[in-house]
């Protein structure tokens, strides 16, 4: 039995231009999303194979090469025997406009032959409870986005695939959303969860893949891509002569500018080791008002990563 | 309750909770019935004041110094009013047939038959109005269904797309079979209960006819809608399917003969032989010398019959081939 729910290797998808030519969508990807639940961000630009990727282990495309598993099955093959343990919501939510949210899930509920009460409860997850027969088309964006997530639960999944879940929510529902998408993952449910809001990923997110052109470019645990934490930020009451006693102790101290402005410096340390600068500058009677790790966020690591590759694709 | 049946039952209250399929299912209800209740119209027979107000015409123009004359002319120059014979008795008897007034002179009146309304009456336009109406259904059904990219969130939870496809083309063709059946029935029993209440001919071997013809028209009409549903979910898109389904349908006949292609394989001949057990069409052919005709190269038209079980076969090897190319496609191709 194998430890990752997704896994591809030498995935490639293809698509014929209309004059003929041929766009490569998705290239040599290996993807692997590991078992145990949590939720595994799937990060990469507009156009970076993300959707096509999600598209193809959903057996709604056929990839050009390469092979897929699903919970160590491969698929498309044997789709049919573990898509019941797979919830998606794919792009934009797609329901029949003229049926109610409730009709829409009976039926998806019924194709799978799941019990009565199992649409209620996701209704009610989903807080759609109150207006769960009103017409799907009358629905906010906001409101279809959780009834398509609520259409995920519909079949207890242990594995979650979520394109873009909060596209279209305010501030409200994407916290509503991250919190469901948290505790699914806190439950045990192995969430893979394609987005571009990187704080978002970061917040919800043990594990990430990062794409760019098709191309896999990394992957890994959060923590482990942005890396341990090599410098500190410092503010005293005297930053000059705290950078004196620091530097004597041998640090690298550099000052920047303080958030209230050039009046109010701070001082950043080069060190992994805060104890250290905690022992030097009580050790000189100066005392911290703030001691800050700093380490490169996300969206930082990202937008390093995406540029990178696309001036490799220029050249 | 196996995966299959769950999905037919899912397809089935798929079908009937869209309005426009309620829409059109009303429709389909209420085109025999006004054709019926028009059937009955048409045909009851006159009231008593139009026989009398009849009765009084004839009785005057018998009267009249008009007819007088003419009975006068007809006997004295038969040959005038087209009578050949000499013997008085014949001349008397032949222009009294053609001058002598009659209540049916003055009364037009239509019999109700339930032979001529089958082979050519009401039954094969009402087969025609059904099939286009289910044809429509099957096209909207699916096509709803592309149009609100909901095919993939159905695909979502069933996979296996061949499935799918043949669970909504059962509903569609099912329904569309069993609606048209009880439709086309009720129409010739209840056409059958009028003409049996007017004491013409009915029952026995006249309805049985009428009720073949109307199983015949329910095989097409089925047929019609699976035709419909095969091909939106080939073209994915239920104005491009009515178009060229209309299109065949409107204008197929007349396409094949500009390109020279015999009638024989015009899509609403080999229709109308399926309903109404063969049709009649025209080829041309080398005059034969029996007909006097003597002209260069010159060709005569000839009637040919298209049997049932020809017309069939065409309707059915076309129907089969959409089917067939619309479930490949649709088990291969990339879901949007």
């Amino acid at each position: 039995m194998s430890d990752l729910v997704i896994e591809t290797t030498g995935l490639r998808k293809e698509f014929r231009t209309v004059r003929g030519g041929q766009r490569v969508a998705v290239q040599s990807l290996d993807l692997a999303v590991p078992a145990g639940g949590g939720v595994h961000g799937f990060l990469g630009p507009n156009g970076s194979g993300k959707t096509t990727t999600i598209r193809m282990l959903l057996g709604l495309a056929r990839p050009t090469r390469g092979t897929m598993r699903l919970f160590g099955q491969p698929v498309p093959e044997r789709l049919p025997h573990v898509i019941d343990r797979v919830g998606a919501v794919v792009e934009s939510p797609k329901f029949a406009p003229n049926f109610s949210g409730r009709l829409n899930l009976q039926l998806l509920s019924d194709a799978i032959g799941a019990p009565r009460g199992r649409v209620d409860e996701a209704l009610e997850t989903v807080q759609l409870g109150g207006r769960d027969r009103d017409r799907y088309k009358s629905y906010s964006l906001g409101m279809k986005q959780r009834l398509a997530i609520a259409a995920t639960l519909l079949k207890r999944p242990d594995l979650l695939i979520l394109d873009e879940p909060t596209n279209g929510l305010d501030p409200a529902g994407i916290r509503e959303i991250r919190e469901t998408i948290r505790g699914l993952g806190e439950a045990g449910v192995t969430v893979l969860l394609s987005s571009h809001i990187l704080a978002e990923v970061q917040q919800v997110c043990t594990s990430a893949t990062i794409i760019g052109n098709g191309r896999l470019l990394a992957s890994g645990r959060v923590d482990d891509l942005l890396g341990t934490t090599t410098a500190h930020r410092v503010v005293v009451a005297d930053p000059e002569r705290a950078q004196a006693v620091l530097r004597d102790a041998g640090l690298s101290v550099t000052v920047v500018p303080g958030d209230p402005g050039p009046e109010h410096p701070e001082i950043r340390v080069e060190t992994e080791d805060a104890a250290r600068i905690t022992q030097v500058l009580g050790g000189a009677g100066l005392w911290l008002s703030e001691l800050t790790p700093l380490r490169p966020d996300l969206e930082t690591f990202f937008l390093a990563l995406t540029d990178a590759e696309r001036l490799g694709a220029d050249r | 309750m196996s995966a299959f049946v769950r999905l037919l039952r899912v397809e089935l209250l798929r079908l009937v909770r869209r309005r426009a399929v309620l829409v059109l299912l009303v429709g389909a209800v209420a085109v025999p019935v006004v054709m019926g209740v028009a059937v009955t119209l048409n045909t009851r027979p006159p009231s008593a004041a139009a026989v009398a107000d009849a009765e009084r015409q004839v009785e005057q123009e018998l009267q009249s110094s008009w007819y007088a004359e003419s009975r006068a002319q007809c006997t004295e120059n038969p040959s005038e009013f087209g009578i050949d014979s000499t013997d008085a008795g014949e001349i008397e008897r032949q222009c009294t047939q053609q001058l002598e007034p009659t209540i049916d002179s003055y009364l037009w009146h239509q019999e109700l038959s339930l032979a001529s309304e089958s082979t050519e009456g009401t039954g094969v336009a009402l087969v025609v109005i059904l099939a286009l109406l289910m044809m429509v259904l099957g096209t909207t059904f699916t096509g709803h269904d592309w149009a609100s990219g909901s095919v993939s969130n159905q695909l979502l939870f069933e996979p296996r797309r061949v499935r799918v496809w043949g669970a909504k083309a059962i509903v569609v063709t099912g329904s569309a079979l069993v609606l048209s059946g009880v439709l086309l029935s009720a129409y010739w029993i209840g056409l059958n209960a009028v003409a049996a209440s007017r004491d013409l001919p009915s029952g026995g071997a006249v309805l049985v006819d009428c009720l073949q013809m109307g199983g015949r028209g329910a095989g097409v009409v089925a047929a019609a809608a699976l035709c419909g549903f095969a091909l939106t979910m080939l073209f994915r898109s239920t104005v491009a399917t009515l178009g060229i389904l209309f299109g065949v349908a409107l204008v197929g006949g007349v396409v094949l003969a500009v390109l020279g292609v015999s009638g024989r394989f015009d899509p609403a001949l080999n229709t109308l032989a399926v309903v109404a057990d063969g049709a009649t069409y025209y080829v041309d052919a080398p005059c034969p010398p029996e007909q006097g005709i003597d002209l260069e190269g010159g060709y005569c038209s000839e009637e040919r019959t298209l049997s049932f079980a020809a017309g069939a076969a065409y309707t059915g090897t076309a129907v089969g081939a959409s089917a067939l190319l619309s479930v490949l496609w649709f088990r291969r191709r990339d879901v949007p």
